[in-house]
Parts: structure tokens; sequence; C-alpha cells
């Protein structure tokens, strides 16, 4: 009995022996992903934030949302009604701050790591990122800030107020420059490929800076209470007048090509649903609002040249618009295949915008001039936008001459020839067609003028134009420091 | 071996038998399955204690007086009664019977042991019990049969794939499927994706439904941990051994051939009930292009048709959705040869399975080549090979989900729609035609422009040897490979609706598997009373994947599907591998054959581990105990007594390439609608970081379970009762949490989570009649089991599992089974009554909250058996009762207007009568009186736009799963040759005897089998419902 045991310890003991250090650590070493690496060079991960940036934004706020703030009638699977597109919230959100915030924060780790030769590429990453929170702020209020995107200190970031949260992308943008300005002459770091917008040149992102900061600052100073810190750094900015003020050397856009496959999604909408050309796919065509904005304008017969850049006439040869929440008819005016177009620009900021602020600002006396000095940044905004859209713009179809762009803004009554509260009116027209086919700045613009009056949309479950939206499920279900829902309709804090 | 023993035992019965010599009568019993002769049969004289048992050549010769009655019986067949007449020759065929317990169970690592060894539950699967309604998925045929399996066929796609989860979901991250063995060798059971799950979502098959039923012998589910302990860490949720048969000897000397045809039809198992009474259109209005019924009343007046333009007098089309399905067809050829002698046994066989399915232009083939051979080199050497090849070939699958053309959605069918105005679909210069409105694609373009193709090559090959240098002491050495490529070819042509470029996507996916056991077992006989059993062994298993796809998109040329005829390609590149290394041992002390103590140990090492923790170590201890034979209990109430208790454990690793922090080359920045930008941009590359953030000290995965049970036979062996008791905790789940996305992050990998599963089986079976030539037999099987979250991370209220569209999700919740979470119905907390919103008299969402689990309360199955001299029928009745269901078909019909249920209040305003209405004081409710603008309206609301409660279902139904008739030919109306005869009539997913879901399958399901999306249904190709014919020949 005992030698049978003994047999089978001996067996079995040998049978470890030889077998189990065969799990040797050579044969288990194979965890390394083959195909991923362990870190990537700023010039790789920009282009993939930029790119990432500029479609969702138009893919989800814009093709889902334009009909919100009526650039056009209607649009699909819109929250036009009131309800916030429950993928809209999600995506725009995870986006932002997991794929443009999350991407930049470890660009601008490794390149402060390096030091003053790298200030290029930190630069770039923290403007980046005010643009990140800019964008997140105006599409849901308050939003996690100073807690977020580090989840080692903070797994369940609180969020900040508007208020917060647009001053920090001030102070975000004043680092920016102060980075800028102590890039060295020679050594610094070449950022020419990773850059899609201005191919490494920094006077331009300094600029690009100084006119985000000018931006934020016009919502800031919407907000009664906090408008006379703004002012002074309104000042303070247009003083030193470093903003971006062509467009063709500094204008910021994200170049789109017609090249498949790197083609702007207004027209990859078109393409992918349907024959590609708006003007046969009559998906989109000019809110009443916005053709009130452009037909007949300068008297009968004189429309505003950019509609016949933007639209086509329907059969009737009016333009005419259908109500909210229709889709075109052959009768109705439609936007034309100069605008929806693949190699259409993504625009993030032009100089007609500035423009428009300096006369908003002259006219409330918050920069010296009065009337009479809006009215030249009033026609200089009208200059530069016309000249943008008939011709400066990539790709443009359709141009315009200069005398054409002269004649049309003779037109125009002088502000200072206005009452001041219809002159501010006015520019807040031309405000919105400024920012016209740019989802949030057009949001902005009306959120903050209330010009024009965009009214709740017929059917709607809110009681005005929707505000904001929801916070996505996914933040909800995962942070506890979510706040609760609120309606759509309950505005921003930088509204009035 | 089995044989061996019988011959033994009845030896030894026979040797004390009293004689009584009278006459001689001799015979030769064989199976009727096979014709095979059965050695080792009882024969005894009905009253007497005079019997015999057959020899090996299944003869036997007794004495008996004139008039007797022998009885015949023989474990695992059912029990004849014969009168012998004046006849000195009886030829007995005998028919197996499925109900018994075979006499040997197939454990883990294949080691065969009696049932009263057993310290846990297993249920084993005869052959026949596969192939008595031919399924071209072999998990379905065990649908009702297995206690502690849910079994949930995803849709009607040919070939589609077939979940199953044992014992309840205890992992967190999907790991709940259960391994498959099949001769020894683990093999892929994996549903590989094409793109996305559900944005058009192709329901491929899982990797086992390559698994040929006619080349199976035995099938075991080894459910609980202790069963597949041995199996390591890949054996947690269970294991499902498959044992593909082996050659014998036909008895009659040469080969037995058998040939086996089946020939089955295919129907919609279920069709939505449609209203006939409106028209397309809105809002009362008439409208040719409009896909909702909303329009006019139908009576005949003259409207411009849908498609042609022509007018034509309104009518409605009560059949156009059962006229566009086909009947599908399925032939199904099995030809079979095996041999065997003393040294050498082989099996051959090729099968062949050629379907059409009820969608347009959908088919699928398989060729399945089958070989087993075993030598005796010795009486110390023997080896065995086995090695399948499976050619599958399909096209045309159909694709469910959302934001895909190719889905053809049950709301796809206007009421007043002519389908035959969708014909032709193309024209001459290859556009599509006959569209209802340039935003929809013709439905026969769908089906036949665009493809939807995969072939699959599969081999799955092993083989083992067996050295025995002495008397119970072996050593067997087995390797096996399991390789897969499975190529795909997805397309849409140039000019389909929402791809008017035209794009191809093809996929290639390879999956390999090698594992190698070595193992030696010892048997040890102590004294008398005491046997050890004894076994080490040491196991290697390498798993590989690589995935390579290409998306070219805008064709020069329609329909030439090279990359280099495309204006984008996307290449995408998908490899892992992984290892895991174990050694185990086991010993099992059995004392006077009543008492068995099974212990067992295993250490795993695993790649995907950190390597502080990528070796881990867990046991497991099983009793069984028959309890009737220990104290000494002879009972004609009570035969027979076991009891059985186990406790195991078992660790568990986690995927490849969890560990690092890494930046990804990106193909694309992904857009809505698919807009996605293709790098490079520009010229430019595009890099992404990981949004998971690694783990730190990663541990392996536990899982400790306990299991009792009893196995009781009564009024000798007439009823039997099969309960066990099983409960298990699983915990440091490695799960990626999802985390705040404002972190930077979407999700971390953790060691969280704790689940606890709990459950009750019970199988009660019983022979209701067995008189003479007619037994009709009874098995009940019943399951309930309860998974519960305990524990997540702190602070995290539920974890994703995973995610459908309109925020439907299926969520882990601390407290609760898996639940679907999603947007119910703001109420009034006092009557629960839905709130109106005063401006439209619309019902309002509120924020999403767990609506009710998944998971049904029980399972239960019916399955009766009725032979009548050579007829045998059998019925299966099973079902689910309990837990929710999504389903976005029933909301599209709804918003649509498509189903009865709408016709109410069309005409004029709807008021929501079960509403109500919050006054002015803000606190109190009242009546709703604010009408909606029209029933329109009202279900667009319910059905789509916003809260997903109206949408959710009880998901409970029974069906009637099978019912097979055949017929067995007796041996003697044949010449020489042929042998055996069988006939039979069989059906499938006859009838839907009870649901709550309407107008859907309440099985249809979106995710299919690779993922844990239970209770979801969008837009699922439709299930069918089939009958056909069998035929089974023997020579």
């Amino acid at each position: 009995m005992l030698k049978i045991m003994k047999r089978i310890v001996i067996i079995f003991s040998i049978f470890s022996f030889l077998f189990v250090p065969m799990a040797c650590n050579e044969e288990l070493d194979i965890n390394k992903n083959p195909l991923a690496a362990t870190k990537a060079d700023p010039n790789a991960v920009l282009p993939y934030v930029m790119v990432v940036y500029s479609n969702r934004k138009i893919t989800e706020v814009g093709t889902r949302m334009i009909d919100v703030w009526q650039n056009v009638a209607v649009t699909f699977n819109s929250g036009r009604d009131g309800t916030t597109p429950i993928f809209v919230a999600i995506n725009s959100w995870r986006i932002l701050y997991t794929d443009v915030l999350a991407n930049l924060t470890l660009v601008e780790k490794d390149a402060r790591a390096v030091g003053a030769t790298n200030n290029n590429i930190t630069a770039i990453a923290v403007i980046l990122k005010a643009l990140a929170y800019h964008d997140l702020t105006c599409l849901f209020n308050d939003v996690p800030f100073t807690e977020a995107l580090n989840a080692k200190e903070f797994p369940a970031p609180k969020f900040d107020s508007q208020q917060t949260v647009l001053n920090g992308i001030i102070t975000l943008l004043d680092d920016a420059v102060v980075l800028i300005d102590a890039i060295p002459a020679v050594g610094a770091a070449n950022v020419s490929t990773g850059d899609l917008i201005y191919g490494g040149n920094m006077d331009s992102w300094r600029r690009y800076a100084r006119s985000l900061q000018l931006r934020v600052l016009m919502l800031i100073r919407n907000n009664a209470a906090s408008a006379p810190a703004a002012d002074t750094k309104i000042n303070a900015i247009l003083t030193e007048d470093r903003l971006i003020n062509s467009n063709t050397t500094n204008a910021a856009m994200l170049k789109y090509s017609n090249a498949p496959g790197n083609q702007n999604a207004w027209a990859g909408l078109q393409i992918r649903f349907g024959t590609g050309s708006n003007e046969t796919n009559r998906f989109w065509g000019p809110s009443a609002i916005l053709r009130g904005l452009l037909f007949d304008i300068g008297g009968p017969g004189v429309h505003d040249p950019r509609l016949n850049l933007w639209a086509i006439p329907g059969t009737g040869g009016t333009y005419f618009a259908q109500p909210i929440g229709t889709f075109p008819t052959a009768a109705t005016g439609l936007f034309r295949d100069n605008l929806v177009r693949t190699d259409l620009p993504d625009m993030w900021f032009l100089p007609s915008e500035i423009s428009f602020y300096k006369a908003e600002l002259a006219l409330k006396g918050v920069i010296p001039g009065g009337a009479v000095a809006a009215d030249f940044s009033y026609r200089q905004g009208l200059n530069e936008t016309l000249s943008f859209w008939g011709g400066s713009i990539p790709g443009a179809r359709i141009t315009l001459t200069s005398s054409q762009i002269a004649t049309f803004i003779a037109t125009k009554a002088a502000l200072n020839s206005l009452t001041p509260a219809n002159a501010l009116i006015e520019v807040g027209n031309q405000q919105y067609l400024e920012a016209f086919w740019r989802p949030i700045e057009s949001w902005n613009t009306v959120r903050r003028n209330k010009v024009p009056d965009v009214l709740a949309a017929p059917g709607s479950t809110v009681s005005t134009m929707v505000k904001r939206l929801n916070y996505p499920s996914t933040e909800v279900g995962s942070n506890p420091n979510t706040p609760g829902p609120k309606n759509t309709d309950v505005k921003m804090w930088f509204e009035n | 071996m089995r044989k061996i023993l019988l011959m033994l035992t009845a030896f030894l019965m026979g040797a004390s038998l009293a004689i009584a010599q009278e006459r001689s009568v001799s015979g030769k019993v064989t199976s009727s399955e096979d014709g095979s002769t059965l050695p080792g049969v009882n024969v005894v004289v009905k009253g007497t204690t005079n019997g015999t048992v057959t020899d090996s050549d299944g003869k036997f010769a007794l004495s008996v007086s004139t008039g007797s009655t022998v009885i015949i019986s023989f474990i695992g067949y059912v029990t004849q009664e014969i009168a012998i007449g004046e006849r000195s020759t009886i030829d007995v065929q005998l028919a197996s019977d499925i109900t018994q317990l075979s006499e040997v169970v197939v454990t883990a690592l294949g080691i065969e042991k009696s049932p009263r060894e057993l310290g846990y539950g297993v249920t084993g699967v005869r052959s026949e019990e596969l192939t008595n309604a031919r399924e071209s998925n072999i998990l379905n045929a065990l649908q009702g049969k297995v206690t502690g399996m849910f079994i949930n066929q995803s849709s009607g796609n040919l070939g589609g794939s077939t979940k199953v989860v044992i014992r309840g979901v205890t992992s967190l991250s999907g790991r709940n499927n259960p391994l498959w063995v099949v001769d020894g060798i683990p093999i892929n059971n994996e549903q590989d994706v094409s793109g996305s799950r559900i944005q058009g979502g192709r329901d491929f098959a899982n990797g086992a439904s390559v698994i040929n039923p006619d080349d199976v012998a035995s099938m075991t589910v080894l459910k609980g941990a202790a069963a597949s302990a041995l199996y390591g860490s890949r054996a947690a949720a269970g294991v499902i051994i498959v044992t593909t048969k082996k050659g014998k000897a036909s008895g009659s000397g040469g080969p037995t051939v058998t040939l086996n045809s089946s020939l089955r039809f295919d129907d919609l198992f279920r069709v939505p009930d449609y209203q006939n009474e409106y028209s397309q259109g809105s809002f009362g209005k008439y409208d040719s292009s409009s896909f909702n019924n909303w329009g006019a009343k139908i009576a005949g007046q003259m409207v411009t048709e849908s498609i042609t333009g022509n007018k034509v007098p309104l009518t409605a089309y009560p059949d156009n959705y059962k006229d566009f399905y086909r009947i599908g067809k399925t032939v199904i050829n099995n030809v079979a040869v095996s041999d065997g002698n003393d040294k050498v046994d082989y099996r051959v066989s090729a099968t062949t399975l050629n379907q059409t399915g009820i969608l347009p232009n959908a088919n699928l083939d398989r060729l399945t080549l089958s070989f087993n051979v075993g030598m005796k080199h010795s009486a110390k050497l023997k080896s065995r090979f086995s090695a399948q090849y499976i050619n599958t070939s399909s096209k045309g699958t159909g694709v469910a989900g959302a934001n895909d053309p190719n889905i053809i959605g049950a709301q796809a069918f206007p009421r007043s729609l002519n389908f035959k105005n969708y014909l032709p679909w193309i024209d001459a210069q290859g556009n599509q035609i006959g569209t209802v409105n340039p935003f929809t694609n013709n439905p026969f373009w769908i089906r036949h422009e665009n493809r939807s193709e995969r072939k699959d090559n599969r081999f799955i090959g092993s083989v083992e040897t067996t050295f025995s240098p002495i008397q119970n002491l072996s050593f067997t050495a087995r390797a096996g490979l399991d390789f897969d490529k499975d190529d795909r070819l997805l397309s849409n042509r140039v000019g389909t609706v929402q791809r008017a470029t035209g794009d191809f996507t093809v996929d290639g996916i390879t999956r390999t598997q090698v594992n190698v056991d070595i193992l030696g077992t010892h048997f040890l006989k102590i004294n008398e009373n005491l046997q050890l059993r004894s076994l080490a062994g040491f196991n290697y298993n390498k798993r590989g994947f690589i995935q390579e796809s290409v998306l070219s998109t805008g064709l020069s040329i329609p329909e030439l599907f090279n990359p280099a005829n495309a204006l984008t390609n996307q290449a995408t590149r998908g490899f892992s591998e992984q290892v895991l290394m174990g050694a185990y041992g086991e010993a099992a002390l059995t004392y006077k054959e009543w008492a068995t103590l099974t212990i067992t140990g295993r250490n795993d090492w695993t790649s995907t581990l950190p390597k502080e923790s990528r070796s881990y170590f867990y046991p497991s201890t099983t009793l069984a105990f028959v309890f009737t034979d220990a104290l000494g209990i002879k009972s004609n109430v009570l035969s027979f007594g076991k009891i059985r208790a186990s406790f195991a454990q078992v660790g568990n690793d986690t995927n490849p390439y969890q560990l690092d922090f890494n930046y990804f080359p990106q193909s694309q920045a992904a857009g809505q609608y698919n807009l996605n930008q293709v790098f490079p941009f520009n010229g430019r590359l595009g890099y992404s970081a990981s949004s998971t953030i690694p783990p730190v000290g990663l541990k392996p995965q536990q899982q400790t379970s306990y299991e009792a049970g009893t196995e009781l036979e009564f009024f000798s062996g007439k009823i039997r009762l099969d309960v066990s008791y099983f409960r298990s905790l699983n915990v440091n789940q490695i799960l990626s949490v999802p985390i705040p996305e404002s972190t930077g992050f979407a999700a971390q990998i953790q060691n969280v989570g704790k689940i606890r599963t709990e459950g009750v089986e019970v199988t009660l079976s019983a022979d209701v009649i067995k008189k003479n030539q007619f037994t009709w037999t009874s098995t009940v099987n019943f399951t309930h089991n309860v998974s519960i979250v305990e524990e997540l991370t702190a602070g995290l209220p539920r974890v994703l599992i995973a995610s459908e569209f309109n925020g439907i999700q299926i969520m882990a919740e601390v407290g609760k089974q898996f639940q679907i979470y999603a947007i119910p119905y703001l109420r009034d907390p006092a009557s629960n009554r839905p709130v109106i919103n005063p401006l439209n008299g619309l019902r309002q969402g509120a924020p999403s909250t767990s609506l009710g689990t998944v998971f049904p309360d029980f399972i239960a199955g019916f399955v009766n058996t009725v032979s009548y001299k050579n007829f045998r029928l059998t019925a299966t009745v099973d079902g689910r009762f309990g837990g929710i269901m999504s389903s976005s078909t029933v909301a599209a019909l709804r918003s649509s207007g498509s189903v009865k249920e709408t016709l109410p209040n069309r005409e004029g305003a709807f008021l929501d009568t079960q509403g109500v209405l919050l006054n002015a004081d803000g606190v109190t409710y009242r009546d709703n009186d604010v009408p909606v603008r029209s029933a329109e309206v009202f279900w667009g609301n319910v059905g789509v736009n916003l809260a997903a409660e109206g949408n959710i279902f009880d998901a409970s139904f029974a069906k009637l799963r099978e019912v097979a008739l055949s017929y067995t030919f007796p041996r003697s109306m044949f010449g020489k040759g042929l042998k055996g005869l069988q006939i039979g009539v069989e059906g499938r997913n006859l009838a839907l005897l009870y649901a709550k879901v309407p107008h859907i399958d309440p099985e249809a399901n979106l995710f299919g089998s690779g993922a844990d999306g239970f209770g979801s249904e969008r837009a699922t190709v439709p299930s069918t419902r089939s009958a056909g014919f069998n035929i089974k020949l023997t020579f």
C-alpha cells in the first residue's frame, strides 16, 4: 500500500517538475499590443484633434441643430422641439472631453516637459483646449472645468458655473499668449505638419488666441455684473490690436477638400443620403428669418449679395421659405451648391466677427467713438464678410467684385443715422449673418443679442427657442456631481 | 468499457440463476439506431430468474418453456417484452431510451466517469435528441431539454447566432459564454462583428454553430465551477463537451453505411398584426411617397399609386409582408461510413446543408467532412485522430439595427403599397428604380444588389495518444488545433440611397487556437472498499486573432470589388494573441462504490495579467454519496438515491493588451451618420490616445461556487428526479468601468464588482406508461436563477453592459439583475399615471431609470416521448417567464400606424385618458383634458420620440419548439444489404403558445451571441418556423 502511494507521488512529482517550469515567462511575455504606440508625435495627434473636433461639430450640432437658431427651416433628427437629441449630447460631450481635451492635455504635458522650444506646441494645445471649453459651455452651460481632465485627483469632477468656465478660458488664452511670446528665436519645435490651421505660424495663433478671448469676453460682458471687468480686458485687447484681421492670411479655418474622405460633412451628408447636391436633394432651404435679412433688403429686387452666394430661388423666383419644421418643395428657396460643397472650410474665426464686435462695443460705449466709430467698424465688417463669401473663401464658385460689394454697402443706412436701439438690432442681424453656417457662433449671437427674434418651433415642448442641451446620459450615469436636468428653454448664464 | 462491465455483472448474475430447461431459443440483439450488435444485453424470462446476457456478437441462447415471455433490457435502451410463442429464434432491435442516464458521463478533459461518482450536476444529451428535428445551429436543438441553460436564437438569419448562458451571468465584462470542447479540444465560439453590432449589424454565426449534429455522439453540459474546474479559467461560464461519433463493428462484418436526408421548409414564425383600413400618408391624407399609414381611410377612392404613379382605386394589400418573404428551404444530407475491429475503428462522414432563406436572395451552403479513427497499437499504446473540416458559404444575410440602408423593418410595408410595383428594381444602366420616395431604397434592390456574403473555412482536429506502461497507470497526450478563416464581403451598390457612391467592405478574420494537454491517470485499489483515482496534467493553450478589413468608398465601376476601383480606402487591422498554461491535478477517493470524494487543484499562468499576478491557483472539492446503497435502503418506492455537494474556486484572466497606455493610429475621425473624415487628412496622419486608463495592480477574477443536489429514482426508476441548488460569488471582476468623460477618459480598467448567482434546477421525468410495446416518457425541466450585482465600485450605481439606440441601455445595477435602463414616462407619484404636457397633450419623459430585468424568473421545458412498436413521437414545449425586453420594431409599427392598435380614435383629436395634468398648485393632478392633435402624434410620441417605456414589454413566452414523428421499419422487411430504414416528419418552432410582446418573436435580439445585449430588439430579421421530412437508411 505504502509502496503504491509512494509510486504515485513520484510519478506526479515528475510530472509537475517536467511541466510546471514550462510555464515560463518568455512564452507569456506577449502582452504588448503590436498595433499601438506608447508615445505619439504632436504632429500626428494635433491633426486628429482638429479634424475630429470639426467633423463632430458639423455633423452633430451642425446638421442636427441648425434649425434651432433657424439658419434653415428644418433639418434631420433635430432637437428644435425642445428635446435634446440624445446622441448630439452624448457624442459632443465625449468627443470634446475624451478625444479633443484628453489628447491636448497629453500633448501639452509632453511639450511643457521639453520647455520653451516646445512653447509653440504647448500654446496650440492650450488654445485648442480653450476652444473646446468654449464649445462645451456654450452647449451645456455649467461643465466640469477646474476639476476636469485629472482623473487621479478628481475621479468625479465637479461642474463649474459658466462664469467660471468662461473666465477660465480667458486665463488659458492669456497663458497661451505668454507661451507664444516666450518662444526662442531659434530651436523652436517644428509643428508645421500637425498644425492644419496655420501651418505652425505662431503670430496667427496669437491673433487667434486674442480673438477667441474677445469672443468669450463678449459673452461674459453680456452678464451685467461681469461686464465691467470684461470691458477692461476688452479695451486692453483692442488697444493691443493683434487680432485676426485678414480673410486670407490669418482667418482661422480648417480646410476641407474635394478629395473623397476629406470632404466637409455638410456636403458629405448630401452625398451619402442623396445625389450630392442640395440643389437637387432639396434637404435644406433658408428659413423665413434668414430670407427676411437678405431678400429685398435694399428695396425691391435689391438683395444682400450673400443671398445669391448662399441660395437659389424656387420655381416662383422668390426664395420662398417653408415654415419651420417643413422640408423644401420645388417652390422653396434652397441653399446653393456654392455653400453646401465638399471643400467648404470649417470657419473658426473670421475678421468680420471682430469688426462687428467693435461696432457693437462702440454703440454701447464700451470703446470710444460712439455711433460714428461703430458705423466705420460695421462697414468694415460688411466689407470683410462680403469679401470673404464673395471670393476669399477657399473654393468659392461664385464671386463678388469689389464694386458689387461697395454698391451694396452703400445702400446701408449709417448706424449713426439710426436710433441706438435700431443700430444695435442692425449690428445684431449682421452678427447673425456673419456667423451663418457656423453652429455655435450662430446660436450664441441669437442667445446673446436676442436678435433676430427666433421663436420656439411649432409644436415645441418648451416655451422658447432651445437654449441648451441636456447633459449626456454617459456623464449623468457616471458622475454623481452632474447637476439635475433642466428644461432646454432655461437660458444660459451669459444670456440677458 | 461499459460493455465489459455489463457483461461482467451479467455474467455474475447469470451464474447464480436457477436453470429450468424445457426448450432452447436463440437470437441476436441489435440497435435499432444503426443496426450494430449489442453485447451484454440482459435476456430474462418474465416472472423467473432464468436469464442470460448476449455475447460479444449480440447473440444469446436461453432455455424457456413454451408460451413464456422474455424481457430484454439494456441500459440506455427501451426495455422490450417479447412473447416467444413457438419460435426458436428471435432477433430483437432495441431502441435507445434517451431519458435514461447514460452509464458514463464525459467530464472535464474527456474523462469518463460513472454518474454515481459525480458530486455536481451535469446534463448529458444524446445524439438522437440533437437530430430529432435538425437544426443548422446545434445549440437550438438543446432548447427546453437542458436545465440551467438560457438559450436564445438571435434572429431568423440563415446561419445566425445563438446565445447561451449557463447558470446565469457571472461576468460584467462579457465573459458569459460557455467554453466549447470538441473531442478534448477547446474551440472558439466567438461571434465576430464586421463594423457595428447595432448599426447595420449582421448576425453571423457563433463559432460553435459549425458543429454538425449528425456527427455528435453526445454532448455534456458541465454547469458548475466544480465540474469544470480542471479546464481552468476558461470554463468559468460552464463547459459544453462534444464527443463526436466513433466507428464500431457492425456485427455482420463489413462497414455500416448510414444515409440521412432531411428536407424542411421555413416560413415566417410571426407576422405583425397589421391594420388594413388606412392608407399611406399623414393626418388623414393619402400620400403615395409615405411609409406612414396615417393616410386616408381605404374605400376604393381613386389615387395616384406609389411608384408607378398610375391612377388606381385605393386598396389595402394585407399580405405584402408575407408576400415579400419567401418559403425557405433546408436540405440536409448526411452519409457516414463506419467500421471497426479489435485494432482499428473509424468513421467518416460527409454532410451537406443547403438552405434558402425566407429573405429573398438569402442562402447558405455548408459542407462538413468529419473523420474519426482509433488505433490500438498494442495492449499498452493506443491513438485516436479526429478531424472536421467545415466550409460555410452564405449570401444575403439580413441586416438589423439602425442607420444602415440595408435594414428592412416590419414598418417598411405600407398598407396601401402593392409590392409588385417594386419590380423591377434596376434599369438597364444599373440605376435603382421603383422607389417609393428618393430617401428610401427599393427592398428588392437591397436584397439583390447589395451584398452580405460570408465564406468560412474551419478546421478542427485533434491527435491523442495514450500509453499505459503498467496496469492502472496511463499517460495521455492530446494536441488539437482549431483554425477558422472567415471572409466577408459587404457592399452597397452605386446608387443605393444613403450610400450613393457605392462602397464595399472586405473583412477577413482569422482565429486560431492551439491546445495541448499532457496528463497521467492512475487507478489504485487500496483495499476491497477503497479506490483512489488520481490524475495530473499540464495544459497549454494559445489563441490568436487577426482581423483585416478595408472599407472602399466611391466606386468607379459598380460591382467591381477591387480597392483600386474606389476613391477612398480605409484599412484597419486587429491583432491579438494570448497564452494560458495550467498545471492541474485531481484525486478521487471512492468508498464501496457509494461515496466518492474528489479534490482538484489547478494553477494557471496567463499572458494577459501583470507579471506579479499572472500565476493563480484554485481548488475544488466534490462529494457524491449514494445513500440508498450506503444505508441499505431497499424500498419499492425509493429505488435509488444520491446526494451530492461541491465547492469550487475558479480564477480568470482578462483580454490581451489591457495593461499599457497606448496611442493608436486612427483611420478616421468619426462623425454622425457615418460622415467620417479619413486619414491621411490632407496628407496628415492622425493619432489618438486610448480613452481607457490602464489598470494598476490587476488581479485575476475569482469565482467561488457551491452546489448541492440530489438524484432520486422511484418505483424501480419509473420516476426520476434530479435537483440542484447552486450559489456562486464572483469577485474582483476585471471591468472597464465607465468614468465621467469629463476626466478626459471614458473608462478605467479595475478589479471591481461582485455578482452573486443563485439558482435551482429541477428535472423530473417519468415513464408515464410502459406497457407491452407502448411507452410514454415525460420530462419537465425547470430552471430558476438570479444573478444579482451586489457591488460595483464606490460611488458607481451602475455599469453599462450594452448600449442600444434612443437611450436604451442594458445596465448592471447594484442590488439588481441586469436591467433595461431607459427613459420612462414622467408619472404622478401618487397615482403612477403619466403626466401630460399641457402644451400638446402628450406624455413626457423623465430621467432614465431601470425598468426591469432582462432575465426570466424561470425557464421551463416539457419533453414528451411516446413510442409504440416502431413509431416514436417526441414533442418539446419550452418557455421563459418573466423579464422584460424592448422592441423598436413594435415602436416603429405603432408610430407608422401600421398595426391594429393604432386604429382607435384616428378621426379627430385624441385624448390620452390614462394621463393626468398638473394643477396650478404645482402639487396635485387632475384627469387629462388636453387632446393630442391626432392619434398619429400620440403614437409617434409613444413609439419613437420620447420615452422608451412605451416599447418595453414583458418578455415571457412559451413555444411549441419541436415535434418529431418517426417510424422505424422492422428489420424483417429488408433483405440483405439494407439494415435499417427510418422515416420521419419533423417540425421546429411550430407555434407561439403564449407571449406578451406583440407582433414579434420574443426571442429576437439585436446583439447576437457576441455581446451581453439581452432583451433588446431592433429591426431583427424575422425568425422562422419549420416543418419537413427525414429519411434514414442504414446499410
